[in-house]
């Protein structure tokens, strides 16, 4: 007899119907998937390259569109590098959305502070636009982002239109700046002074590299924001995605079914968590 | 309680064969090893002990496809379900965290759901010990007594016959002509039967100085700083014999066959030992190095599953302790923990 249990290892069949070159090392393809994977944002996907495997992706696009989706990713490993390669019309395969994303509703009538790193820009632009949906639910809105050199900076013309909004407080640094840049130089926990808002009920999102992450969460909390009032999107190998296979355990916990967004607190006494 | 024959019981597995895959141990050298079973030969060994093969690999393959070509169904043909006779009570508690993953865990797996399901478990108790039974550590008898079908207790040409299941009861109902009512004398020979193999358990455990789990409590979180794992993890060649050998490892590798014209996903066994097994692809390594690759698995068997699912994924079958070519002794690990942190 047949259990009547989807499978979760199979990937859904998805056409390529973009891909932007966003910078020398960073794409975005834009995928258009053959059933409907409807995604939260912070929630991510296995994208199968066919015939060499596959690797987990935080979406980078709206949510709220639900037949296509976007996925920006960084040349690094063997599946990114094939990524890399893929052109208009070619086929992969997308699992999931698995794990718990971003909890917009307790989010309501709160300040949100929302920091990005270099490529931990793509799972936040997700947020951003989820965030622009749902503007008149939040007191405040601030990002605050940072990457290594202007040419590294991810979606330059999209954020140029963020900074006339109304609704958001935006700044932007770079480790090394050129001489076209006339924004801040410097990392990125150099713009979180002065960030006018209520730091003890304030919500604080942070999404980057490793270490941009430990040290951005130091530098909230000195700010006086609470442990479970930050967000962090944790970076594990994250496999299977229903956390069977035990790659992305930490502590008690699986990223890919627990997380990959986790509250500090949750996560704080775990050893290596920045690793 | 019922009692048959071992010809009789030739019988009952001889119908069996019918609707059930029957495995049975078979003795090869010291060593018992599960094969399907055809006669009741002679170098069928339903006591002694654990077989030498985890009972996890008829449930949870060490490598199956798990999809192919976008295909929504699930691609292996269910077979009859297994029926798998001897299986001796560690691996029972092996079984139990394997359901606990693979079923309940929040996710359900539905490879290992439908090789599971319909199964017939015939357990038995172990007759003897080899001096790596540890399993009164765990709290766990050298006897089924709990998530069997039937269990059988070897007396001779004889076995003493306790159900265990509704499953259970229909088969011995089924074929009752085979079995017979138990005499009460025999009862009390089981009971010292096992009093004695529980004796050569609780020598072993002496022996080696194993403390009880009830002091395993906070062992890992006490001990994580300890130089205990530098120490034990010194001779460790990374060969991850003790994962794939351990009923209770879980863990699996999701490999994607190099061939774009032909889609297969595998699964495979995978081992928490390796090195590249938390890396992620831009570099970043939770466990650079081997003693903290150690000191994971034992934080995932005795902190994880103690804290997740209230059970220690441990079952005192001591076959990582055969199987370590660096003769690193989970025995001894917990004993350092336990007494010397």
């Amino acid at each position: 007899m047949m259990y009547k249990i989807e499978n979760p290892y199979r990937p859904i069949k998805a056409e390529i119907t973009e891909v932007i070159s966003e910078t020398p090392t960073i794409k975005t393809i834009r995928v258009e998937p053959k059933e409907p994977i409807i995604f939260e944002t912070g929630q991510f996907i296995e994208l199968t390259i066919p015939g060499i495997g596959e690797a987990p992706f935080t979406p980078s696009s709206r949510p709220a569109i639900k037949d296509i989706m976007e996925i920006t990713i960084m040349n690094v490993g063997k599946v990114t590098e094939k990524v890399h390669e893929l052109k208009k019309g070619d086929i992969v395969g997308v699992r999931g959305p698995f794990g718990k994303g971003y909890p917009m509703d307790s989010f309501k009538g709160k300040e949100i502070l929302v920091v990005g790193g270099g490529c931990g820009f793509a799972p936040l632009r997700s947020l951003m636009y989820e965030l622009f949906d749902r503007s008149g639910e939040f007191k405040k809105l601030f990002f605050r982002g940072g990457c290594k050199t202007p040419q590294e900076l991810l979606y330059r013309s999209e954020i140029d239109d963020w900074a006339k909004r109304k609704d958001l407080d935006i700044k932007l640094t770079v480790d090394k700046g050129d001489s076209e840049w006339k924004e801040n130089v410097g990392v990125v926990t150099t713009i979180l002074d002065g960030v006018e808002m209520d730091y003890e009920s304030g919500i604080a999102i942070v999404c980057g590299p490793p270490i941009m992450m430990k040290f951005s969460t130091k530098k909230i909390l000195d700010m006086g924001f609470k442990e479970e009032n930050i967000y962090l999107s944790m970076e594990k190998n994250m496999s299977c995605g229903i956390g069977k296979c035990g790659h992305c355990r930490i502590g008690t916990y699986y990223v890919c079914k627990d997380g990959p967004v986790f509250t500090y607190d949750k996560i704080k006494n775990f050893s290596n968590i920045w690793d | 309680m019922q009692y048959i024959s071992s010809s009789n019981f030739a019988k009952f597995l001889e119908n069996l064969k019918s609707n059930y895959d029957v495995y049975v141990p078979v003795k090869k050298g010291d060593q018992c090893f599960y094969k399907k079973y055809i006669d009741f030969t002679d170098d069928i060994v339903i006591g002694e002990v654990r077989a030498f093969e985890p009972l996890k690999s008829f449930f949870f393959r060490a490598r199956e496809i798990v999809a192919e070509n976008f295909k929504s169904d699930i691609p292996h043909a269910i077979q009859k379900p297994y029926c798998i006779v001897g299986v001796k009570a560690c691996d029972l508690k092996g079984l139990q965290i394997q359901d606990y993953v693979f079923e309940n865990h929040d996710y359900q797996d539905p490879f290992y759901i439908n090789m599971r399901k319909n199964n017939l478990i015939i357990s038995a108790d172990c007759t003897s010990t080899i001096d790596t039974c540890f399993c009164l550590t765990l709290d766990i008898k050298p006897y089924p007594i709990e998530n069997f079908d039937i269990n059988l207790s070897v007396m001779g040409e004889y076995f003493i016959v306790e159900i265990g299941s509704q499953k259970g009861q229909n088969l011995v109902e089924k074929y009752s002509y085979l079995f017979e009512e138990v005499r009460k004398e025999f009862i009390s020979q089981r009971n010292e039967y096992r009093k004695k193999v529980n004796k050569s358990v609780e020598k072993n455990i002496k022996e080696n100085k194993v403390p009880h789990q009830d002091s395993f409590k906070d062992i890992i979180e006490r001990g994580y700083e300890s130089d205990i794992w530098v120490d034990e993890a010194n001779n460790c060649v990374e060969c991850g014999a003790c994962n794939v050998i351990c009923p209770t490892c879980h863990c699996f590798l999701l490999y994607d066959q190099k061939d774009k014209n032909r889609m297969a996903r595998l699964r495979i066994w995978d081992s928490c030992m390796i090195k590249d097994f938390a890396r992620v692809a831009g570099g970043a390594n939770p466990r650079p190095e081997l003693w903290m690759r150690l000191r994971n698995r034992f934080e995932k068997k005795f902190d994880f599953f103690p804290k997740v699912a209230n059970i220690y994924a441990c079952t005192g079958c001591g076959r990582c302790i055969s199987a370590c070519p660096a003769k690193i002794d989970i025995r001894k690990v917990l004993k350092r923990l336990v007494y010397d942190v």
